[in-house]
């Protein structure tokens, strides 16, 4: 039909079975908080369904103490549709936290992005997978991932499996992911003009996090989550 | 004014502290300073005393060890001081970590400042302040006057008023750098400034901009360390005193003239 692999093609059958369509010209916006008092992420449709020239935006925070196992699939069957998911995790002592997005570009002139940004500390563990896949007839694609990840323990682990699948020769595609340590450099550069130890660790942890709160449109609620971070990365 | 106008006295210290007494003068006392990386001595033994009012020039070749002293002194954990005292302000310097030798007094400019990206000027700049201003027990800047005080130093460098929402060195140029930490020094006020070849890398004018800032900087109670290669910024910064660094130890101590004869014959005459 689209031209991906038989694999691939079922998958993405069973899946949009079930998946929350988005009409043509649509829009839908979701946040989703995931922490030990609030929501756990459960209220996420597994998949959407992108008509032409609609629009999906999600964030999600998975925020201290909270764990979740998430799979995400999103398939931009419309020309013109464009998905920008997003999401951060902050893990500093046991948590559990596994992430999983597909997605599925089938048509023409589509745009994707994804950045998952998170820190694990203690000997919480984190999984991301993330899968683009670009039918042949879907030329014109951009379809972008990234997933960064710091560690602040050596007992922390992270996973994170990043992968391609294109078939369409004329689009552009790219992946990132990487897990490192806060910069020692820059801390002592704050540190030597008087930024304590304490300081300079949250404002670096802030800047990783921060874009991706500074995806969310609606400002009460991105100035919250905002908030929220750097109240959890001054208590790490 | 009436009355008689009291005499100048460069070196005059705080009221309240009647007794003039050449001890008080002085800044930073570094004894038999010896210093490693890696099991590789690069200091070894280095003694200075530096005080009010002064401002030292420290020279030597390439690899002689200034970076590493400029490093030591503000307390980069990299180096291991193996021996030797360094005394700020009656302070043992060498025991406070980083942070507490900025709210002491001392400010290191980097030879190759730290890009921060994520963290802009303001944000760096105001938990900077703020924070020695709680080392002070004093209260948090109003975000007004921190704004005017900010726009007030940097116009002082001439730098943009757009970088204060710029991210710390991200994109700077080798000039741009150089100004902001003038601008940092300015705002932090420090007492003992410790200038890391802030003449690499820069333009005549952008070196005229950074002098020019760390001379009107300069009171009678304060001091800077002038680190270089070469005599280009010395023109600009005029020292009192003279070092000349070579293997880790401060093999000749002069007036200002010591640096048109070192431009002249070079470090291998000494």
């Amino acid at each position: 039909m689209c031209n991906i692999s038989k694999k691939s093609e079922e998958r993405l059958t069973a899946l949009r079975d079930d998946a929350v369509a988005i009409g043509r010209g649509e829009s839908m916006r979701r946040t989703v908080i995931i922490s030990p008092d609030s929501g756990t992420g459960d209220t996420l449709p597994a998949c959407f369904a992108l008509g032409a020239d609609s629009r999906l935006d999600i964030v999600l925070a998975v925020m201290p103490g909270a764990g979740c196992d998430i799979s995400l699939a999103v398939i931009l069957e419309g020309e013109g549709a464009e998905a920008n998911i997003s999401g951060l995790y902050i893990c500093p002592g046991e948590e559990r936290v596994n992430i999983s997005v597909e997605l599925f570009h089938k048509v023409p002139h589509c745009v994707s992005r994804q950045l998952f940004k998170g820190i694990a500390g203690g000997s919480s563990k984190i999984g991301f997978f993330g899968k683009i896949i670009v039918a042949q007839d879907a030329q014109k694609t951009e379809a972008y991932q990234e997933n960064h990840n710091i560690l602040l323990s050596e007992t922390a682990i992270v996973n994170t499996k990043p992968q391609l699948e294109i078939y369409a020769d004329d689009v552009k595609c790219s992946h990132g992911a990487t897990i490192g340590k806060l910069n020692e450099e820059e801390q002592f550069y704050m540190r030597s003009r008087g930024i304590s130890m304490e300081d300079a660790k949250a404002l670096q942890m802030i800047s990783f996090l921060s874009p991706v709160a500074s995806a969310i449109a609606d400002v009460q609620e991105r100035e919250a989550l905002l908030d929220a971070i750097e109240a959890a990365v001054r208590r790490l | 004014m009436d009355g008689p106008s009291e005499p100048e006295i460069s070196s005059r210290p705080k009221p309240g502290n009647l007794i003039i007494d050449a001890m008080n003068d002085i800044l930073l006392e570094i004894k038999g300073l010896r210093a490693s990386v890696e099991d590789k001595e690069i200091l070894k033994g280095i003694d200075l005393t530096i005080r009010k009012g002064e401002i030292h020039a420290i020279m030597g070749p390439n690899g002689a060890g200034k970076s590493t002293l400029s490093a030591v002194l503000a307390g980069r954990e990299q180096f291991t001081v193996t021996d030797g005292s360094v005394t700020f302000l009656g302070q043992d310097l060498l025991a406070m970590s980083p942070e507490e030798r900025s709210w002491a007094g001392v400010f290191l400019s980097f030879q190759y400042p730290v890009e921060i990206p994520g963290v802009s000027i303001t944000n760096f700049m105001k938990t900077a302040v703020n924070s020695h201003r709680k080392a002070k027990g004093l209260e948090e800047l109003k975000a007004g006057d921190f704004l005017k005080l900010m726009r007030e130093k940097m116009a002082f460098v001439k730098m943009k008023p757009e970088f204060s929402k710029r991210e710390v060195n991200v994109g700077f140029s080798g000039g741009e750098k150089k100004r902001n930490e003038i601008f940092q020094m300015a705002m932090l006020d420090p007492v003992l400034s410790i200038l890391d070849e802030t003449d690499s890398g820069l333009d005549v004018d952008a070196l005229r901009i950074v002098a020019g800032g760390v001379n009107s900087l300069h009171t009678p109670d304060k001091a800077a360390i002038v680190i270089t290669h070469y005599q280009r910024l010395l023109d600009y910064i005029v020292p009192d005193i003279v070092h000349v660094l070579k293997d880790g130890r401060i093999v000749k101590t002069a007036g200002r003239e010591l640096v048109a004869q070192i431009e002249d014959k070079g470090y291998d005459s000494l």
